[in-house]
């Protein structure tokens, strides 16, 4: 069985902030983890609410995000809903990194100068 | 002096910059002229979670996570109108690594050479959350709290709550079970001089009168031997809110009496009467003139405690409050439990208005709640509604005021019911 994938966007990244967010990219993806299908949503307005809103009519099993409140991330989990909070990187690497089992909270996709 | 000399006399040419940010109270970032990380300060790591190490070369939006970050950043890449545009502050929100949202306010300062060539910015981010806080306080202290309605009597309390809440003189709250006079008595301290002092609820329900006069007056040797305070004491510079009188046993009504003359209390197993400084709001779900009657309530006391008798109507005598608290508690219970409902049905309209709410204002409360939570799209439906509403038993007998004390949707409907 497959399932669908949203991913908040902010430009070619994951959005730095999940209520303000206008832009989502939802990815349906079938039983092996091939992309079958793949939608750009603009939203009409940002807020957290709304997006929970819509996370579920349209039953999405998995949320990539970048941060999130305590609030809407446990509302989320309590519908059963995967969330991939704190990803900093581009949508498509983050993706691509999900659907590798690659992918974990709090992830930083962008190249970093070294502190040496 | 110009500024190369001041620099130069005080070393802060060759001064560690680093080190300097690093012991600054507040969050600084440092930013190159694409606005990523290159240092975060130990202020700013502990508010947002964030390690330099970990964060350095990340574009800010994803380090900061403010909510000025995607619309309104203070500078776009290579710092063009930081330089032109100067460094306004703004505030906003940032969400931390441990998903808290923060207020915050951003300053976003270029770094130039003496020459005017842009190094790098310096984001100074204050955390706000203190100064929220108190504001919040401040405004729930100015506001009559969850009180509301429209009709004229209550439109009429409303306006005169701030005038007796400055006074110090003993308040008589009356009105029947679920009226709001727990809520009338709350609004009263907090619109008061003695707000951000001790609002105490006394519950003077039956127990043995030794005990009941520990708790009310305390005790000059508690267990231990330290003198225990009772809740007069611990009202001291506040509120002390009974919120049943007839409750109280004649005794204490005397000690209570004695209170409101000489504002001393005298503790149990004590000899010296401790003076007290404490505004006494008093309540009762009864007939005061009657139960002086009865013998239930001492009579100096009534006339002591009815300096300021505030009446809270039943709801039934509330007429155009009903629609209007039943869309307010609709609304408030919609958004906590995230469900897209926005009204009544006509036929659920209907079955409302033609009911007597017998529990007041707690009653329509807990009614919509229920309505609210089990209703699955956007109006409520008659099905919605408590099944007791919708099929009243056939001669239900009238409940007493008193008896009125819980919430029963199953009790009389409108027409027969008369002022108690």
């Amino acid at each position: 069985m497959g399932k669908q994938i949203l991913v908040t966007l902010y430009r070619d990244e994951v959005a730095p902030r999940f209520d303000l967010c206008s832009e989502v990219l939802l990815v349906t993806v079938d039983a092996t983890g091939h992309e079958v299908r793949r939608q750009d949503l603009v939203l009409a307005s940002s807020g957290a609410d709304d997006l929970c809103d819509l996370i579920l009519d349209r039953e999405v099993a998995v949320v990539i995000t970048g941060a999130v409140e305590e609030e809407h991330y446990h509302y989320l989990r309590w519908k059963r809903v995967e969330v991939v909070d704190s990803v900093a990187g581009l949508a498509g690497d983050a993706l691509t990194r999900y659907l590798d089992g690659n992918l974990e909270p709090g992830a930083i996709l962008f190249p970093r100068l070294s502190h040496a | 002096m110009d500024q190369n000399t001041v620099a130069s006399i005080s070393g802060l040419d060759r001064a560690d910059l680093l080190r300097v940010l690093g012991g600054l109270p507040f969050g600084v970032a440092v930013l190159d002229s694409e606005r990523r990380a290159l240092f975060l300060n130990p202020a700013l790591e502990g508010l947002t979670g964030f390690s330099s190490a970990e964060v350095a070369g990340v574009p800010c939006r994803h380090v900061l996570r403010g909510s000025f970050c995607l619309h309104d950043c203070p500078c776009p890449p290579r710092g063009q109108a930081c330089l032109a545009g100067g460094n306004r502050s703004r505030e906003g929100t940032l969400i931390n690594r441990n998903r808290r949202k923060i207020p915050v306010r951003l300053t976003s300062l270029p770094v130039t050479d003496r020459s005017g060539e842009f190094l790098c910015s310096l984001d100074v981010i204050e955390d706000l959350s203190a100064l929220k806080d108190m504001e919040t306080r401040l405004s729930v202290s100015a506001s009559p709290g969850q009180i509301v309605g429209r009709c004229a009597v209550m439109e009429h309390l409303l306006r005169i709550l701030p005038a007796v809440a400055q006074s110090d003189a003993p308040v008589l709250l009356t009105g029947e079970s679920g009226t709001g006079k727990d809520l009338l008595a709350e609004a009263l301290h907090r619109l008061s001089p003695r707000a951000r002092e001790s609002f105490v609820r006394v519950n003077a329900t039956p127990m043995p009168e030794a005990l009941l006069d520990a708790e009310l007056f305390g005790q000059a040797e508690g267990p231990g031997g330290a003198p225990r305070p009772g809740k007069f004491q611990l009202a001291q510079n506040g509120t002390l809110f009974l919120s049943e009188i007839a409750d109280m046993p004649l005794a204490q009504q005397g000690r209570l009496l004695r209170l409101l003359d000489e504002r001393a209390v005298l503790p149990a197993g004590g000899d010296r009467p401790m003076q007290l400084n404490v505004r006494v709001v008093a309540a009762t779900g009864r007939d005061p003139e009657d139960m002086v009657r009865q013998g239930l309530l001492r009579e100096d006391l009534f006339h002591r405690l009815n300096a300021v008798r505030l009446h809270l109507p039943p709801l039934r005598e509330r007429g155009e409050d009903v629609p209007f608290l039943l869309a307010h508690f609709l609304k408030l219970f919609a958004a906590k439990f995230r469900k897209p409902v926005t009204g009544f049905s006509d036929e659920a309209q209907q079955l409302l208005a033609a009911y007597d709410f017998p529990g007041n204002v707690r009653e329509l409360r807990n009614l919509v709640e229920y309505a609210v939570m089990v209703c699955p799209k956007d109006t409520v439906r008659t099905e919605h509604l408590p099944l007791p509403l919708r099929f009243p038993p056939a001669a239900a007998p009238k409940a007493s005021l008193a008896e009125a004390s819980q919430p029963q949707p199953d009790q009389a409907r409108k027409p027969a019911r008369k002022k108690g």
